[in-house]
């Protein structure tokens, strides 16, 4: 039942991701941080199968500290998600896939744009302003539609991310509890209370 | 699409599957029991497959050292295969070091050995019977891949649902009350034991087909004990092999053959 | 692991000294170092190696052969059922575990040893396989004491755990079956970590694994807080130990009680659960945790006052 949110603003975007890890009906952990700082302004949600998630985000996670360690600067979002996309499809063609499903979430210093990837475990990849993984995306990309403002302030963007959450916990039987919040903006990424 | 070439099974129209089935199930009991001094390894020594009985000796129990006594239950060609593997092993830690290897380490080597089939395992229940460096019986009992306990009595096979209950009651006195002032005993004498492991034998005889013609039970005997009345029991043997102080001795009785 | 390191060095006498120092490291020592390799098992070259039938899936064929879920009349039976637990607080940790294993609906032993000690400071428990537990956290046990050799420090929880994870998880799919909880103190202070075969690892202050987790839970979480004293904590891992015995017919005879301390771990006492549900852990009969037992005792203690 993991879910995830990413809604992008005009400087910023705002990532949201359950907390729980659960393990057939049992809860095992409810405060996990499924959201990985990538980068200085870089944010990587991810889900799928347990084992893989976390072994594919930690490499992500160290094979962009390595780039930036040897060049001095980070990688832009899009050549971010253009290497993470390839990654995902290498592995897709190897004889043990990693089924894991990612949101990235950047915001591109050199032009002040944020920009957020939609990936999946068969290296699907596509920019979009709002995107969602897991139960939560079928109530909430249709009201994304029809709320989302891609020039919405930060505090119009966290009313908004509370409408998904909202939603969800209202209609999907097995609702996820708790959600941590990121933002990345132009000042870098930090977590939010809502 | 005229250029693709249909891949059509012939004579029965759909998809054959052969399946590799690398196992058996030969039937057959073992059991070892620990005293203070003492460990009795047994088993049953009928072979069969099915109904069929293969044959009617087929030993299960394996003298290792003069120390160390291996009982292998299941499918008897990987019993037959690993034993000889362990006693390889075992040779090579004798020229190697120049002394049998020590029970708790033989153990730890049997769960090695069986750990490393994990994912092609033998299909063997294993039980290790013998005297401990520091003189005290022991049992060792493995899983098919290699995970072990140190325990005081094991059945394994075919009657181990038949058999440990009765241990259970006879050995660990389970369901049983002392009477006040009479405690349980800790531990059994040897005579006890042989009369137990008799008696579980013939019983499981009796009341399964798998188990019966003939009884095999080795008897090792810790540093410097008595024979405790072993030397009158009918039929015993003696093996030892070397001048360590264990002594070995291993007992064979018919069981009824119908 | 050379190759790796091969990729990363651009000048010729580095990458030299590189390999002159990777003929040095102990564990790459060879077959003759061990004599006739005489009693190591398949851990004679530090890197166990395990034969894989010939098939086109080998984890189907071990599927079809052991798997009593999917298959209950199959030959191998792999030992399942458990109850185990470990939480974190003021006092350190607690493990509490059963000590029953099931083979089908047999009781194939009454008194299995779940919880592993690897270390004097590091425990660990065993759900799932049991012989993929014993063997991969005694194999961890090995690693840990090289670590403690190499770096003169004892090996931190989470890196212990890490290891355990990242090594199970390269045998992810081949049908190895643990869920088990890595417990120890180290300088972060008392520290569960939860690692399974899936590859899972997680931090946390209570755990709870097996099928009678359910029921675990339910005593533990309401009983949980922080500043228990340590005599509390342990009635408490008694307690849940007990209650998931009685309601989960794949766990009870016994309870293993452990308490991690800043020097180390303590076993604490085996508990038969019969005997506590009348009698609880002491010598007191009418004390136990039974239900019917505690209703009568109040309904006593109703009369007498």
């Amino acid at each position: 039942m993991e879910t995830s949110f990413a809604i992008t603003g005009k400087d910023y975007i705002i990532v949201a991701a359950d907390t729980t890890a659960a393990r057939s009906i049992v809860k095992m952990k409810t405060d996990d941080d499924k959201i990985k700082v990538v980068s200085p302004h870089l944010l990587m949600s991810y889900s799928g199968e347990p084992g893989d998630t976390i072994q594919f985000s930690e490499f992500v996670e160290r094979n962009l500290r390595l780039f930036h360690i040897r060049n001095n600067y980070s990688l832009r979002p899009s050549a971010a998600a253009s290497w993470i996309r390839r990654s995902l499809a290498q592995s897709l063609r190897s004889r043990k896939p990693y089924s894991v499903n990612l949101m990235l979430s950047g915001y591109d210093v050199t032009t002040d744009t944020p920009h957020l990837f939609w990936i999946d475990y068969l290296g699907t990849m596509t920019e979009v302003p709002f995107g969602a993984h897991g139960y939560g995306s079928y109530f909430a990309l249709s009201l994304l539609d029809r709320y989302h403002n891609p020039e919405a302030t930060l505090e119009e963007g966290i009313e908004t991310l509370k409408r998904c959450i909202d939603e969800v916990a209202k209609r999907l039987i097995v609702s996820p509890g708790k959600y941590i919040v990121k933002v990345v903006d132009k000042d870098g990424t930090r977590v939010i209370e809502i | 699409m005229p250029d693709m070439i249909a891949l059509s099974h012939p004579a029965s129209g759909h998809p054959q599957q052969r399946q590799f089935n690398p196992y058996s199930e030969n039937g057959g009991t073992i059991l070892a029991i620990s005293g203070a001094d003492f460990s009795v390894i047994a088993g049953d020594t009928r072979q069969s497959e099915g109904y069929s009985i293969q044959t009617r000796y087929a030993p299960k129990v394996f003298r290792l050292t003069d120390k160390a006594v291996l009982a292998v239950n299941g499918f008897a060609a990987d019993g037959n295969m690993f034993v000889k593997q362990v006693r390889q092993r075992l040779e090579w830690y004798r020229h190697a070091h120049a002394k049998d290897m020590p029970l708790r380490a033989i153990a730890r080597l049997i769960q090695t050995m069986l750990y490393a089939r994990r994912f092609f395992p033998y299909y063997v229940y294993n039980i290790l019977g013998g005297i401990e460096e520091d003189g005290s019986g022991a049992v060792y009992s493995f899983d098919p891949v290699g995970s072990y306990e140190r325990e005081s009595c094991r059945a394994a096979g075919a009657a181990q649902s038949l058999v440990q209950p009765f241990l259970d009651n006879q050995i660990y006195f389970k369901n049983q009350v002392p009477q006040p002032g009479h405690p349980h005993p800790k531990h059994l004498p040897l005579t006890t034991v042989i009369q137990l492991v008799i008696d579980s034998f013939t019983s499981a005889t009796e009341r399964h087909i798998e188990v019966g013609d003939g009884l095999e039970m080795f008897v090792v005997l810790a540093k410097g004990s008595p024979l405790y009345g072993l030397e009158n029991i009918d039929g015993v043997q003696e093996m030892t092999a070397t001048n360590d102080g264990e002594r070995l001795f291993v007992v064979r009785r018919n069981l009824k053959r119908d | 692991m050379n190759s790796l390191a091969n990729r990363f060095s651009t000048t010729g006498p580095i990458n030299e000294l590189r390999r002159a120092k990777s003929v040095l490291e102990d564990d790459e020592f060879t077959d003759s170092a061990w004599g006739s390799e005489a009693g190591f098992g398949s851990l004679a070259k530090g890197v166990p190696n395990f034969t894989v039938p010939s098939v086109p899936d080998p984890s189907a064929f071990l599927r079809l052969h052991t798997d009593d879920y999917a298959d209950p009349s199959c030959r191998i039976k792999i030992q399942h059922g458990t109850t185990t637990l470990a939480f974190r607080f003021q006092g350190g940790v607690i493990v509490a575990v059963d000590s029953r294993a099931t083979a089908g609906s047999y009781v194939a032993s009454g008194t299995v040893k779940k919880v592993i000690e690897i270390n004097p400071y590091l425990l660990g428990t065993m759900a799932g396989g049991a012989a993929d537990c014993q063997y991969w956290e005694t194999y961890l046990g090995i690693h840990c004491r090289l670590h403690e050799l190499r770096n003169h420090e004892r090996i931190s929880v989470s890196a212990a755990s890490k290891y355990l994870s990242n090594l199970v998880y390269s045998y992810k799919g081949m049908g190895l079956s643990m869920g088990t909880m890595i417990c120890g103190w180290d300088k972060t202070g008392p520290a569960v970590f939860y690692v399974d075969s899936d590859g899972t690892r997680l931090k946390g202050d209570i755990f709870s694994v097996g099928s009678g987790s359910t029921f675990a839970y339910g005593v533990l979480d309401q009983g949980y807080r922080w500043d228990l004293t340590d005599e509390e904590a342990q009635e408490l891992g008694r307690r849940s130990i007990y209650a998931a015995g009685h309601r989960d017919a794949f766990s009870g005879n016994t309870c293993n009680l452990y308490h991690v301390k800043e020097d180390g771990w303590k076993f604490i006492g085996n508990y038969d659960i019969s005997k506590l549900h009348y009698d609880g852990p002491g010598e007191t009969p009418g004390a136990g945790y039974g239900y019917d037992v505690r209703v009568e005792r109040s309904a006593a203690i109703a009369v007498q006052a």
